[in-house]
Order: structure tokens, then sequence, then C-alpha cells
């Protein structure tokens, strides 16, 4: 791998440690995948910002990097966290949990990140430009900057993500070549798709098919919202290992099917029908009781669109006594959202807009058993994927009309 | 005792040996893996509830959550994880998981792991020469997962 004079010394620990350990890091990565030079990055997302996720090792080396005086070279942000600070008493988040976390993201913010903590960094103010390289991680993310935005990053880790913002450097593989960023996989999707559950079912169902191939759909309506292809995206990413979708007149690297195939064939055609929507759905609505007690809207991150449309759905009525409803999102879109009105409606109807994480990132299996939850009904299939075998409870999975009409009544209507 | 000896890419360096779990399907260890026992949790996974601690894992590439990287070198530290991965084709978040817990990994070997070796087999990884040498469990059948 080439390395300029400066990259070297770098690499040979001349400005110091955290700098050397992130070279380091990206000269491995970077040989193992047949990088040839390294490229510079100016936008950063870091994973493993809860420490439900990053463990004791994964800890232990943040606070290193931090205490050995790295210093962020690019934009970072940071993905959620184990809680809510302000609501985990009331969520049945224990304190230990609370001043663990706020020690690991002191660590982050003494090393330069903004701690947003939140998995839709683009929504608040993380934006890299088309064409520019970045080093995110979190797989729906990485899917959004790379496929609605245009930048150009690989899936990092939170290690890589922490060593390109400590370097400013990226290994020059994979998806920083425009070469890599082609389409593979033609998806025709004849049949009307909407919201975030039914994108979050295509993008499941595509998911397993792709794998790491890069999938180009065609026929998505112009009308698309962002909230629908970060749902598309983020089911993708869960499913799969997809780093990249390219939609035929809608995002920015494929104007036209044949300008996102870089005018090559595609190597596999399928066309996404009603049987493949409900074998995915089936795949992640495991809930086999009509009971309902935690339902959770807002993954990826609700935007501020959503929390408005959901406020709206919530007026004049209750959530059932004995339901939880969380809508989750950042500080940032909650504090918008109180300054419109919208936190006070869902709140009035008895829900809890909470921030900086999510039933994934949270101590969900401590939290469920104090509060007596059993399952999770959610609209997001990347969620109920990840409860499923992250927290040991199975989910209901739905359109958000319906997941909401469940939080009022208690009831799944199968 | 007949050995067969694969060849392919080193992806992360190192050596190591293990008992073989194979599964033809991707794996995530974010939402896929309880990381203080090493069972596998993913609900409908072949693999669910099988044990991968101090196992070599032979599977076709990673899936799902960033968060993977640091839940592998976390397992790893603390022994709960797979030895060594073999792979059909390796991807960024366990690479990276993988280095930082020096854990062996080799991928782009020249027969199918997947068909060559069978849970239960015996292997030796040595990414440095890009190596994975089985040693077959005694079995009946072919060499399937």
């Amino acid at each position: 791998m080439f390395l300029t004079d400066r990259e070297k010394r770098m690499l040979d620990g001349e400005m110091g440690y955290p700098i050397q350990k992130g070279m380091q890091i990206m000269t491995v990565l970077g040989e193992s995948f047949g990088a040839e030079r390294m490229v510079d990055v100016s936008s950063a997302h870091m994973p493993g910002a809860s420490i439900m996720l990053l463990g004791r090792a994964g800890m232990a080396f943040v606070e290193e990097m931090a205490a050995k005086g790295g210093q962020f070279r690019t934009f970072t942000t940071t993905n959620p966290t184990s809680c809510d600070d302000t609501l985990w008493e009331k969520l049945g988040i224990g304190r230990d949990i609370v001043d663990l976390q706020a020690r690991l993201t002191a660590a982050y913010q003494k090393l330069g990140a903004i701690t947003c903590a939140t998995c839709t960094p683009y929504f608040t103010g993380n934006a890299p430009r088309l064409g520019e390289h970045a080093a995110w991680g979190e797989s729906s993310a990485v899917v959004y900057a790379n496929s609605v935005l245009g930048a150009r990053t690989n899936r990092e880790g939170g290690p890589t993500a922490l060593a390109s913002s400590l370097t400013g450097k990226a290994p020059a593989y994979g998806m920083h070549l425009p070469e890599n960023r082609c389409g593979r996989l033609l998806v025709h999707v004849t049949r009307p798709i909407s919201g975030i559950f039914g994108y979050g079912s295509l993008g499941y169902h595509v998911g397993a098919v792709a794998g790491q191939l890069t999938p180009v759909f065609s026929g998505i309506p112009a009308n698309v919202s962002f909230d629908e292809l970060k749902s598309l995206g983020s089911a993708l990413a869960t499913s799969g290992a997809v780093s990249l979708f390219h939609a035929a007149g809608i995002t920015p690297e494929a104007p036209t099917l044949e300008a996102a195939f870089g005018g090559k064939k595609p190597e596999t055609e399928l066309e996404y029908t009603a049987q493949d929507e409900r074998a995915a759905i089936e795949h992640l609505n495991l809930e086999k009781s009509d009971d309902v007690d935690w339902v959770y809207l807002g993954c990826p991150h609700c935007s501020i669109l959503e929390v408005r449309d959901i406020a709206r759905a919530l007026a004049g009525r209750k959530v059932h006594p004995e339901v939880e409803l969380w809508v989750n999102t950042s500080t940032a879109v909650r504090t918008l959202a109180r300054h419109m009105g919208y936190a006070a409606a869902i709140e009035e109807a008895g829900g809890l807009i909470v921030c900086d994480t999510c039933p994934a990132h949270t101590p969900s299996r401590e939290m469920a058993k104090k509060q007596g939850y059993r399952t999770l009904t959610t609209d997001s299939a990347k969620m109920a994927h990840y409860v499923a075998g992250e927290v040991g409870f199975p989910t209901h999975y739905g359109s958000t009309e319906k997941v909401i009409a469940a939080a009022i009544s208690k009831r799944w209507e199968g | 005792m007949e050995t067969i000896t694969l060849k392919g890419r080193k992806v992360v360096p190192g050596r190591a040996r293990g008992e073989a779990v194979v599964t033809t399907e991707p794996v995530s260890f974010i939402g896929g893996v309880d990381p203080l026992t090493g069972l596998v949790t993913e609900p409908g996974h072949q693999l669910e509830g099988v044990c991968l601690a101090g196992k070599v894992l032979v599977y076709p590439t990673g899936k799902g959550s960033t968060g993977g990287s640091y839940r592998i070198y976390d397992m790893a530290v603390h022994g709960t994880g797979p030895v060594a991965f073999v792979q059909l084709q390796s991807e960024p978040i366990a690479t990276i998981g993988a280095i930082m817990g020096n854990m062996p990994v080799v991928d782009a070997l020249d027969r199918n792991p997947l068909e060559v070796i069978a849970t239960g087999d015996t292997v030796e990884v040595d990414a440095d020469r890009g190596l994975v040498i089985v040693t077959p469990k005694k079995r009946t059948g072919p060499a399937r997962p």
C-alpha cells in the first residue's frame, strides 16, 4: 500500500500514539482489501457509542485514545447511546448504565466528536456531499450517505471510524472507488409501496438476496420521501451487508437505469412480488399473541416530518394506560418538535419522545423485565430483526398506522 | 489422520486452531450472537443455539450492524468468541473486529470451505501462509453442515 511521506510519519508515531494506532488499524484493513493508497476524509460517523454494544474492551480502547491526547480531524458525529439521560428513570434504565455511558460520551467529546447520539446524523448537519470521501459506521447511515447523499464510505466499524477521525484518512477500497459503485442486481418494483413498513419490507427481502452486492431499483416513484429511502436502506443493511443502492431517476448516481449500472448488464434480475413481501413480513412478525405492551416508532430515528405525522395521528386519541409508546429521535429533533408543539401533542396522548437511544442500544433485557414488557410492536424491519436476536423477544411488525392503532387499543389486529 | 489443505488469501494475520462450526448463512454479531456466552441467538438462523466460543467459524460473509466490530473484539478479549474466521468473501465489519482482537481470517480459498469442512472437524488456520488445514471428524455421510 502506498503511503505519502506524511502518512508514513503518522504510522511511525511521529505525530503521537493515537494517530499511529489509527494508521496501523487502517493499513492492516487496507491491505486485506487490496487498497493501494489512503484517501482524505472530512466526515465520520461513529458506531459503538453505546456502552451496550462497545463492551469493556472497546470502552478501554476509546478511553485510551482520549487519554493519550487523540484529537479528531474530521466532522465526527456519534451513534445512539445506551440511555436517554433525561428519561432514564421512567424508562427503567439503571443509574449505573447512565454513569458509565456519561464517561464514554465524555471521552468522545474530549476527542472532538459532536455527540448528537443519533443513527440519523444527516438530520443534524453531518451531510457529506456528492463524491466526498467519508468514514461512516451505523449500517443504515452508511447506506443513506452512499445512496441518497452520494458520498463515498465503506461500512466502518467503531475502531476504523475512530481511526479515520484521528487521522483524517481512510484506505481507498470498496465504495471509495467509482468502479465499485455500479449496480450489480436489478430489482423491479411493479406494485405500489409506501411508508416505513412498505419500504422496510422491500429492503429486508432484497438485502438477503443482495448480500454485499449493490442493488438498483426500478419503479420507485418520484415522490418517494427521504424517510422511506432511510427505511429501505436500513433494512437492506439488516438482512444483508449492502453499502449502497441506486433508485433509477431518484438517487444522485442513478439519473437513468443505464447510468446506475455503469453501462454494464445486471448480473441478476428479480421482481419484488406480493409473495416476497408476505415472506419478509412473516419472518419479522413473529409474536403469536395479539397482546401489545411496548410500542416503538423511530428506527432509524424519526425525522421532524415523521414526528409531525405521529403527533397528527395521535390527535384526540389516548395511548392505552398499560402500553408504553416510544417515539425515538435525536435531541436535536426533539428540541425542534418541542418548538413546533409536536412533542406536547405526543406527550398529551400518553406517548414518550425518547432521545439518544433505542431498544437495540439500551439494556433492554433488564428494562423489559422491570417494566413487564414481553414483546415489541414496531413498523421498522430493522428494529423487529434486532430485538428478536439481541433482546430475545418476538415482535409485531406492521404499518405505522397499525402500530399506532395498537398503542391505543393494546391489541394487534393480525 | 488424513488432512485436507485449502489455500486462500490472508485477510488478517495469525494462527489458530479449533473445532469448526459451519453455516451457509451470513452472520451478524449484533442481534445474532450473545457476547457473554457465544451462543447464536438470531431466530431461524442455521446456527441458532450453537456456541461459537473457541470455534473456527466457517461462513460465507458478515452482514448487518456495524456495531459488530467492537462486539467481535470484546468477545475475543474475553474468550467467548470464535478463534478464527474462514470466509468465502471478507467484509469490513468482521475484519475490523478480527484485527482488533488478533484473530486470523482467511477467505477466497481454492475449494469451497462450506462444502469441504463440516461442523466438528478440527481446523487449523494459518493466515500468514493463507492455509486452512482440516482434520475431518470420523464421519459416515458426506461433508455437509
